[in-house]
């Protein structure tokens, strides 16, 4: 009985995702050694909120004969791949060792606090992923970005933040926002 | 063609072994022990739990002997301060995070980890708890329990489940901390193409993945003075329950187990025997049916229920080269709740039929909603409506758990005398003995075909070729110029080449066995643990040495069921049988 629930909740979780062009990306990565990675990396940038839904792995899955067991490993050990939607700007807070000495760990419940999270939002074993209500931020951490030098260090959107204090944090995030794009 | 051999020293003692094997096989070649959790010979060699160090000299750290490759002229030590103390740390670290219930926990007399722990000399856990919070545990399974908690993350069940099963429903995910084994989405076993053999909890050192008990049940039904409890005793079990209680592997205990049950309170005493004998009968016939009229061949056992699911999961195409024959297990459930029940006056609704398998997956089987045949055999006639529904087999222990059971009876099992079966379900033929072992189902079909279609007596009744813990076995009988090919696969690895030459339209063979776990029955995941290579030899040979000493032989010469047939059912694949005793297959919609 319960593999007849999952099956029409396979059906219902595989509709609106883009076969064709899952296909497509499927059939340039066909028999290429490590092409799962690839394959997942591009499946990711198909959804506007840069997530891998459920069906998109389904339907990899069969297409590729690669079992669902070993392609929820993949994504959910590398920190690039993400199960949830993500808001429109990604913020990035490094907690490696140099950075976690210079305050990361400040910086970082100053944006939980900032965006109003709970504690209970998030489970602190696991990978950190916060996005807002109104999916326009990400929060997320990462072990290291090497640049430790820089420390302590943030990504916001992509570009790389050195020695940042919440007062920076709070201006740049003033201006991307008012830019509304990245 | 000649191995290379070098020269190597371990613990001061010159040896020669062959190139290429790893240090911990030298070692073992030696006699050394070497304490391991995640190795497995031939199966898992994940380095991961990092017991197995050795020192080797010039080598700069400790090596994982399990890994590393034997060197020309390699001085090895294993028993330095240096090994000891790094062992001790490591095994120290991974009991740092591991829950200290072992007074209460399933696998307390039988797991690796609290061994090791025991014979290293810990004393003491000097570290504190590495997992902040509890996770839970997934017990979507009618069959299985995992409790990530008790991981240690050896990677044994996962290498196991697509090694040897070619499942692959569990795999790690995560990573560094947050690292568990688990299946897609964490969606849980009963949710995933898992086939409930069970071979992960074989091979977990630590009481991670256990069976879903149904101890308590079958005590509350022995309780109740309304109930007219029965229970089934399958094949595999008698030659392996004893190790529960400190025999042997390979001892036969068929009499204590009968006579002990019977202590419990069980008002009869049965045996899944009589209905691997029917089921032979049904088989059997459904065979001779498909050359005669042409059917869909190669005929695909149908007994082992982790295969079915298996084959509905992974190849939908060919369910109907399967056997529409149920297992023994069902076959005895349906029959003893119409049958039984009608030629005792025993009302079906209060009748409960409690089942001793070697196996977890028959717990998934006896709660599939086709197996109610009992109860849509009775509905008019008793007018039942369909909340009273009730299970052909209601409640199925292990074999450990069936242990357990005897065990919390305070039966002293060692020194009953022994006891025989009730009749009439209690009896039994040598065919029925050795479904117990792969290559057992073909050996008794094939023993009763040969008489069914020549009606001459079969003079050697013992297909050698077919028995043994050989992946794939194949013979060719020969039935009066009638020439048969004929294979058995055990373990669902196995299976798949002769599976997908089903698939394709070339399979050569006209009937095929197929057994879940490796080594059939006696290596099932209900069975005394460890089971290993070494068990499962012994328990085959005793299941052999018990088809030897019986009368009967030939499952055709069973009284009981030939007076099943006579009294009930009229005739293999009567109208009567295919409403009892058969069954049907779906695809399952799952994604692998």
């Amino acid at each position: 009985m319960t593999d007849k629930k999952t099956a029409v909740k396979n059906k219902s979780s595989q509709s609106g995702i883009k076969k064709e062009s899952l296909d497509e990306i499927i059939s340039r990565y066909a028999g290429k050694p490590g092409g799962l990675l690839g394959i997942l990396e591009e499946a990711q940038e198909l959804n506007r909120h840069k997530y891998l839904k459920r069906g998109q792995l389904e339907y990899i899955a069969c297409k590729t004969g690669i079992p669902l067991s070993r392609i929820y490993n993949i994504i959910t050990f590398y920190a690039f791949f993400n199960l949830k939607p993500q808001g429109e700007h990604s913020i990035i807070v490094c907690r490696g060792t140099a950075c976690h000495t210079r305050g990361s760990k400040n910086l970082l419940d100053f944006l939980i606090n900032l965006f109003g999270f709970k504690e209970n939002d998030f489970s602190r074993d696991g990978k950190l992923s916060l996005t807002t209500k109104d999916n326009k931020f990400t929060i997320k951490t990462v072990a290291c970005f090497g640049q430790c030098a820089l420390a302590p260090v943030v990504e916001i959107d992509g570009n790389i933040y050195g020695r940042m204090t919440t007062e920076k944090i709070r201006k740049v995030i003033k201006k991307i926002s008012h830019r509304g794009k990245k | 063609m000649q191995e290379k051999k070098v020269p190597l020293r371990i613990d001061g003692k010159d040896y020669e072994c062959d190139a290429g094997i790893t240090i911990l096989d030298a070692c073992v070649k030696a006699g050394i022990h070497i304490p391991t959790l995640c190795y497995l010979e031939g199966l898992s060699q994940e380095a991961a739990c990092s017991i197995c160090l050795v020192e080797v000299k010039g080598a700069k750290t400790l090596l994982r002997s399990c890994v590393t490759p034997v060197g020309k002229g390699m001085e090895i030590f294993t028993n330095t301060p240096r090994v000891r103390n790094a062992r001790r740390l490591n095994l120290e670290l991974l009991l740092a995070g591991h829950p200290k219930d072992c007074l209460v926990c399933d696998r307390n007399e039988s797991c690796e980890l609290r061994k090791l722990a025991f014979d290293m000399g810990i004393r003491d856990i000097r570290f504190p708890k590495t997992q902040e919070s509890e996770l839970p545990s997934d017990n979507t399974s009618v069959s299985l329990s995992r409790d990530p908690n008790k991981c240690i993350l050896c990677g044994r069940c996962v290498s196991v489940c697509s090694a040897v099963q070619s499942v692959k429903a569990i795999d790690f995910s995560g990573r560094g901390k947050a690292s568990k084994v688990t299946t897609f989405f964490d969606q849980g076993l009963a949710n995933s193409v898992c086939v409930n053999c069970g071979q992960c909890l074989l091979v977990c050192p630590t009481g991670a993945i256990t069976e879903r008990s149904s101890i308590a049940r079958v005590w509350e039904a022995l309780a109740d003075p309304r109930k007219f409890v029965v229970v089934e005793v399958a094949p595999a079990v008698r030659a392996a329950m004893g190790e529960e209680f400190g025999m042997p592997a390979g001892t036969l205990v068929t009499a204590k187990i009968a006579q002990a049950l019977r202590k419990l309170g069980f008002d009869k005493v049965f045996d899944t025997q009589f209905s691997a004998d029917l089921t032979i009968m049904e088989e059997g016939h459904e065979l001779i049916q498909r050359i005669k009229n042409n059917g869909k061949l190669p005929l695909i056992t149908s007994c082992s229920p982790g295969w079915i699911k298996f084959a509905e999961h992974f190849y939908p195409e060919i369910l109907g080269n399967i056997s529409s024959c149920k297992s023994p297990q069902q076959m005895f459930g349906a029959v003893a709740k119409t049958y039984y029940a009608r030629k005792y006056n025993i009302d079906p609704r209060n009748m409960v039929v409690v089942s001793v398998m070697p196996c977890t997956a028959k717990k998934f089987e006896a709660l599939r909603p086709e197996m109610m045949s009992a109860f849509d055999y009775w509905k008019d006639e008793l007018g039942l409506a369909e909340p009273e529904a009730f299970y052909d087999v209601d409640y199925v222990l292990t074999t450990r758990e069936a242990a357990r059971l005897i065990k919390e009876g305070g039966i002293d099992f060692l020194n009953l005398e022994g006891e025989d079966f009730d009749e009439p379900l209690g009896i039994s033929t040598g065919a029925a003995v050795i479904f117990g072992s792969t290559g057992g189902v073909m050996e008794a079909a094939l023993r009763t075909a040969y008489e069914v279609l020549t009606g001459r007596q079969l003079e050697k009744l013992d297909f050698m070729n077919l028995r043994g813990l050989d992946g794939i076995k194949t013979a060719e009988v020969d039935i009066d110029g009638l020439k048969l090919k004929v294979a058995v696969a055990n373990s669902l690895g196995k299976a798949r080449p002769l599976l997908e030459e089903v698939k394709r339209g070339s399979s050569p063979y006209v009937f095929i066995e197929i057994m879940t776990c490796p080594g059939g029955c006696i290596g099932g995941a209900g069975q005394p643990i460890p089971t290993d290579e070494e068990t499962r030899t012994k328990r085959m040979e005793a299941i052999y040495r018990e088809d030897k000493n019986k009368t009967l032989r030939k499952s055709h010469e069973n009284p009981a069921v030939q007076a099943l047939y006579k009294e009930f059912l009229g005739a293999p694949l009567s109208e009567k049988s295919h409403h009892l005793l058969h069954t049907s297959y779906k695809k399952k919609e799952t994604v692998f």
